[in-house]
């Protein structure tokens, strides 16, 4: 091998590295402020200041929780399987942050343009529930046992809803790719034609996520803790970040799927060197991370039957009517959306 | 892809900083299961659970399994058009029927689990143990 071509494999690489910091930065820095957000906005729903002390009007405190967290003692009990016990929490943040390389964040800023982009991120989000089980597996203990049980029957039932609310808006795209999804939706975003799936497609997000009204695995008057109740310190840190990395992702594909992802109206040519995609991207994904905190602040908790019930009995028989007759409408009136 | 190689290395780096930072000094109360209040009893851990989790899970490898046969048709629907679409509706037709032999069966029905001294649970669509002529 002569050195110019170790030049040009080293520089691939670099520019490799490059690139996925350049999106996993901002990702983690976005997840820690998801934390402080949701931390100022249920204290604002309340009428309390939130958290105030660290950095200017508490911006620093996630830095100081992290910093604080790994500090900490990281406790394996004796009757834990260990290497599971380790395992499961770096599966659930791995496969959190896995689904941010199909995301596109601008037109053709995206770390790999699948063709089977949502595919990739439905296989993901079905591989997040093993993360739960086997922290409830290994940890060995009753609480986390029960605790894993209910989540990951919870969220397998709504994965269903999940996948069905995406197969609808697959049938008006005709595409599994996210740039073509986003590029049809230049002529309407899909929440206008598809409310009433954006509605159950939220729920089904909601309860994927496990956060108000479905939080059961943190019942904390039932199963102390759910899956992490023996997890500590970085482990405990993992499945957080996890929980809040899947919070922003999804909220994120929930823009793309229904807001038109990055499109603006064309109210101004965009010549200057600041991706404006980007951020308007950005400000649609803060319109659903305020949902998801608006939800937690004002909805209560759902029974563990009424959840399962809820899924099984009201919202599969819609999701299966909608999806016929969405394909029935498209070919009644010979609607090609492409 | 170089983030399928990143993201692993990240998390090690996490704990690999928990390890050199952190204290260990670990002790019987501790590292022993987590209870409320009282010493844990051995053998209460891994025990058995109610059919209903495994019920769901078998329904959903079935559902999702339906949902994600449905893809390809989704993605071709304009290509097979109103033939294709037929037969979309046909393989939901029997998946229909299925579906509605479980909600009578009572397979995903958890309410008054507890009360009722027979077990809601049943995937006969009719109940063997009421009205068969040996009561």
């Amino acid at each position: 091998m002569n050195i110019s071509n170790l030049l040009t494999n080293l520089n691939s690489l670099l520019f490799n590295i490059l690139d996925v910091l350049s999106i996993l930065l901002p990702v983690l820095l976005s997840v820690a402020f998801m934390t402080i957000i949701e931390r100022k906005q249920l204290a604002a729903h309340q009428r309390r200041i939130g958290p105030n002390t660290v950095g200017y009007y508490g911006v620093l405190q996630p830095f100081a929780d992290a910093l604080k967290l790994i500090l900490k003692e990281t406790i394996i009990p004796s009757q834990s399987n260990k290497i599971i016990f380790y395992l499961a929490p770096v599966s659930t943040l791995v496969f959190s942050l896995l689904g941010w390389a199909v995301i596109p964040f601008g037109q053709g800023i995206v770390i790999s343009d699948l063709t089977l982009g949502v595919l990739y991120t439905l296989a993901l989000s079905s591989l997040g529930v093993y993360g739960i089980l086997l922290a409830g597996w290994s940890a060995n203990s009753k609480y986390a046992f029960l605790g894993s049980l209910r989540s990951t029957a919870a969220m397998i039932s709504y994965e269903l809803i999940l996948s069905s609310a995406i197969l609808i808006i697959i049938l008006l795209t005709g595409s599994l790719n996210y740039i073509t999804i986003i590029e049809i939706q230049q002529a309407i975003w899909f929440i206008v034609p598809l409310l009433p799936v954006f509605i159950f497609y939220f729920i089904a997000v909601l309860a994927e996520t496990s956060r108000t009204p479905f939080d059961l695995q943190e019942a904390e008057s039932e199963l102390v803790a759910g899956f992490f109740t023996e997890h500590s310190s970085v482990p405990f840190v993992f499945f957080f970040l996890g929980e809040y990395s899947s919070i922003v992702l999804f909220s994120c594909i929930t823009a793309i799927f229904f807001l038109g992802g990055y499109n603006i109206p064309e109210i101004f040519i965009n010549e200057t060197i600041i991706n404006v995609q980007a951020i308007v991207l950005g400000f649609k994904t803060c319109i659903f991370t305020f949902f998801f905190v608006w939800f937690r602040a004002t909805l209560p908790r759902l029974r563990y039957d009424q959840l399962i019930e809820l899924c099984w009995l009201n919202l599969l028989p819609v999701a299966v009517a909608f999806i016929i007759l969405i394909p029935s409408i498209l070919i009644t009136f010979e609607i090609s959306p492409y | 892809m170089f983030i399928f190689i990143f993201v692993p290395i990240l998390a090690g780096i996490l704990l690999a900083l928990n390890v050199f930072l952190a204290p260990h000094k670990p002790d019987e109360a501790k590292v022993s299961a987590y209870e409320c209040g009282f010493l844990a009893l051995p053998g209460q851990t891994r025990n058995t659970f109610q059919i209903h989790f495994m019920i769901v899970a078998l329904l959903f490898l079935i559902f999702d399994l339906e949902i994600l046969l449905l893809f390809p048709l989704a993605v071709s629907l304009y290509q097979v058009s109103i033939f294709g679409f037929t037969i979309g509706i046909i393989f939901f037709i029997v998946l229909t029927i299925g579906f509605v032999l479980e909600i009578g069966s009572g397979a995903i029905a958890l309410t008054n689990f507890n009360t009722e001294k027979q077990s809601n649970i049943n995937l006969l669509p009719v109940d063997p143990y009421k009205n068969n002529g040996y009561s």
